[in-house]
């Protein structure tokens, strides 16, 4: 049996093609390959390309992985790796004029290097925005190219949806793995706070940023995961018949779209048509700061982390980066006190409230992606779940205007991220059944 | 040749002009040039370039507390000027493309990049080339090695130290200087090389808690009044803790020392017992090092193995056999820790404990126990190891203040109010 395009295979499907013998993994990087040739014009997901020899290093790990035995569940599978994360031997330019010229790192950082021991083969970079903040970095949404991929792991969303890549690495601090699967129909995962290791990944927030995945299904995501957390990947529970979710409007509702409003409704409709129970659920009162606290723990942090290229190559930072962080400057101490007390009272309050349910559902982001590729669009619907350091997935199948996605999150409790890969799977087979 | 000894005190006096950011620099140049072929504290200096930044320095106004002040930058943390190696022969000679978020922030606060200190590999056991200041046969302890020998010794007067288990505090004690671990969280890591993300914490070594709370503040990218003397003597707990079963008499005839000064000065100290959740808290602490770390060197353990040394490769080892479940537990395990400190601190300002288990070990190889530091590490408390007391063999044995949870301010406090009791 010949697989006729390679490229529309997930992840898990294209290791088990390998594993049987009826894929290599250079045929599986060879289409990727062509398949980048063909799009990225219009897409531009990647950062790095044939100079920096990201496919030709990509080829010579496929052939080496072709001739051994799987070292891991995704042996052989071509990853993206968000350009603000080392790959030894590529440049890690961050987005940012300053890294421009970069040579190539010369170590991966610790999430690449486990993907890579399981024999997992990079991809190359993709786009981010400068340093995982604002400034978009040209990336279009594959969907539409008049349209945002979203951000910051705009090239990570593109490349995925856009099946240039099975997986793809990103990261969230506000709300940049969630949302731009959101707005390119992809699924997102962004596991409980301090799972993947971020050594050699750029830090910005320290209290918040957390390393995430791009996938095309859940089960992917789940598996990719654990390969990045360096430890055993479980199967998915499929058992669930009823499971019990919560609709939750958030302190963001009243900031979202109708598009989004109606979006989530027709998501609730679809769960208990398949059989879940869904009650709606308002979050404690201590959420009420959650939004300001989050925005005041990452601005104060950010201008901090990001001192060196700030304070001294600060004619090479973008005026949006400099007037974001602006703020972040004349943050009082006890201002951020406040904001950190704020995380820490609502990460205390989260088995609260999942004491009744087992997942929260809520629309991905405000809305359908913005028609402006530059506009990387709003993380209000993210940011408290990354506050909090809870699991998120971010399950497609809703639409809003002119037919662009709209994804519902999926939330758990923290450190129960399983469970709520689970939930998501389900949900994502009920808002895609026909 | 002076020792460079008083931080604050230096800036102070080039802001009013009475000395120079260029004479410091010259100053320590001179005790590394003289001193350091024994000691051995610098991987790397860099003359010219520190002198340049200093003569910058001179001709602006000060922009912080400690502008003009020279410091050592522990070798695990990366400059964009100097090939930061990590105590590794793997990154030997690599040049970072940046400074690391704390360096850059010490230096926007006008201080200066004197050089590189000497770590032990990756932070970790295998030792480094430092002997300690006080006796040449005896080690530094570690992995700050280089940090802590540097300021003892009078090189700088700051220098930047990492702890994961008691990498800031042990060797701070050893070579008779104050070391002080901030709250977990409290300076920026970017641009460090990681070992264990949830334990590994950036803080500084000195001569005052004075010195290193402001030094830690800079790095913090806070600008903050120094925490005024207290004026009230602090209530002090002894915790002896589950580590005491490895005491020597040094460190244990040095904190009942310390005890009694602090009753004669008018304290109330009184017997702590850790609540209960603190029995486990030494192993879990191991497992969530070995387990973070297997992770955190992931590209080191799986393409140079055999560059790692025997001591790193069998961390390494006990990480890959620690399973998903024994993390989550220690996990657990820390998070009743630090709900229990609340009962720990009812009725205390702060916890005093030996900060090694004595003086520094005669040799290299073995840069000594961190386990009266490990459960601090763990709970991500506040610690300062003061000095002052010596032990049998004449070397320094400190005492290690502990603040509660973010109570960085009760820690230097009471460290400052115990020091001069200490060196009377």
């Amino acid at each position: 049996m010949s697989i006729e395009d390679p490229t529309r295979l997930g992840a898990l499907e294209a290791a088990r093609a390998i594993q049987a013998g009826t894929l290599t993994s250079v045929a599986l990087v060879e289409a990727l390959a062509a398949r980048r040739e063909d799009r990225d014009v219009a897409v531009c997901a990647w950062a790095t390309n044939n100079e920096d020899g990201d496919l030709a290093r990509a080829l010579d790990e496929a052939r080496a992985r072709d001739a051994e035995d799987a070292r891991g569940p995704l042996h052989g599978v071509p990853f993206g790796i968000k350009d603000i994360i080392d790959v030894a031997g590529l440049p890690t330019r961050m987005g940012s004029s300053i890294y421009e010229t970069s040579g190539p790192a010369m170590a991966d950082a610790a999430c690449v290097a486990l993907a890579r021991d399981t024999g997992m083969v990079p991809l190359g970079k993709t786009v981010t925005t400068e340093f995982a903040l604002r400034s978009a970095g040209g990336t279009r949404n594959p969907l539409n190219p008049k349209y945002s991929p979203g951000g910051s792991s705009s090239g990570s969303a593109a490349a995925v949806a856009d099946f240039q890549a099975p997986l793809a690495i990103g990261t969230q601090t506000g709300g940049s793995v969630i949302r731009p699967a959101s707005y390119c129909g992809a699924v997102g995962f962004k596991p409980t706070f301090g799972r993947i290791p971020r050594a050699g990944v750029k830090s910005v927030s320290e209290s918040l940023d957390t390393v995430g995945i791009l996938a095309r299904n859940v089960a992917d995501a789940a598996v990719f995961a654990a390969v990045l957390e360096g430890v055993e990947a479980v199967d998915l529970d499929d058992t669930l018949t009823r499971p019990r979710f919560a609709f939750c409007r958030t302190p963001a509702w009243d900031r979202m779209s109708n598009d989004a409003h109606k979006a989530g409704r027709v998501a609730v409709d679809k769960a208990r048509e398949a059989g879940a129970s869904v009650i709606d659920m308002d979050l404690p009162p201590a959420f009420r700061e959650a939004l300001e606290a989050q925005s005041v723990i990452q601005n104060y942090e950010a201008c901090r982390s990001l001192a060196f290229e700030l304070r001294f190559r600060g004619e090479d930072v973008s005026r949006a980066l400099k007037e974001y962080v602006a703020a972040g400057y004349d943050t009082m101490r006890e201002r951020y006190d406040w904001a950190r007390n704020v995380q820490a009272v609502c990460r205390a309050a989260m088995w609260q409230v999942f004491s009744k349910i087992s997942a929260i559902i809520t629309p991905a982001a405000p809305g359908v992606a913005p028609e402006n590729p530059s506009d990387t669009g709003s993380p209000i619907c993210n940011q408290i779940w990354t506050m909090v350091g809870a699991p998120v997935v971010n399950t497609p199948g809703m639409t809003g205007a002119a037919a662009m996605p709209i994804g519902m999150q999926v939330i758990g409790p923290p450190g129960r991220a399983a469970e709520t890969l689970a939930h998501a799977a389900w949900l994502h087979r009920a808002l895609t059944k026909k | 040749m002076p020792k460079l000894t008083n931080a604050l005190a230096l800036a102070a006096s080039i802001a009013r002009g009475e000395t120079t950011a260029v004479a410091a620099v010259e100053a320590a140049l001179g005790r590394v040039e003289a001193l350091d072929g024994n000691v051995r504290a610098w991987k790397i200096i860099q003359p010219e370039q520190a002198l340049t930044e200093a003569a910058k320095r001179d001709s602006e106004k000060p922009r912080g507390p400690l502008h003009g002040v020279p410091v050592g930058v522990k070798d695990v943390i990366d400059t964009g000027d100097l090939p930061t190696g990590y105590g590794s022969p793997i990154h030997e000679g690599k040049q970072p493309a940046a400074d690391a978020a704390c360096v850059a922030l010490l230096r926007e606060a006008g201080m200066i990049v004197l050089g590189k200190t000497v770590s032990t590999e990756f932070a970790m056991r295998h030792p480094g080339v430092t002997r300690n200041p006080h006796n040449l046969a005896h080690t530094p302890g570690g992995s700050s090695s280089g940090s802590a020998a540097a300021v003892a010794d009078g090189h700088v007067p700051l220098a930047i130290g990492t702890q994961t288990s008691g990498s800031i505090i042990r060797p701070a004690s050893f070579c008779g200087v104050v070391g002080y671990k901030p709250s977990w969280g409290g300076v920026p890591r970017g641009g460090m090389k990681m070992l264990a993300e949830s334990l590994d914490v950036i803080g500084a070594m000195a001569n005052t808690a004075a010195d290193a709370e402001a030094f830690a503040q800079a790095m913090a990218g806070r600008q903050v009044l120094p925490t005024p003397p207290s004026a009230t003597a602090p209530r002090f707990g002894i915790a002896r803790t589950k580590a005491w079963a490895s005491v020597e008499h040094a460190s244990a005839a040095a904190l009942e020392a310390a005890a009694a000064a602090c009753v004669a000065a008018g304290a109330t100290v009184t017997d702590v017992e850790l609540p209960p959740p603190f029995a486990d808290a030494l192993d879990a602490h191991d497992v969530v090092m070995t387990y973070e770390a297997w992770r955190m060197l992931a590209h080191e353990r799986t393409t140079c193995w055999d560059q790692l040394s025997p001591a790193l490769q069998a961390v390494m080892e006990r990480g890959a056999a620690c399973s998903q479940e024994a993390y989550a537990n220690a996990l657990e395990i820390r998070s009743r820790c630090r709900h229990s400190l609340k009962t720990a601190f009812a009725n205390v300002d702060v916890l005093l404990t030996p900060s090694a288990t004595g003086e520094a070990p005669e040799g290299l190889d073995f840069t000594g126990a961190p386990e009266f530091n490990r459960i601090w590490t763990f709970t991500g408390t506040p610690c300062v190891t003061v000095p002052g007391l010596t032990g049998p063999q004449g070397l320094p044995v400190g005492i290690q203040i502990i603040g509660p949870l973010g109570g960085d301010v009760s820690a230097i406090a009471a460290a400052d109010w115990l020091r001069p009791l200490l060196t009377q």
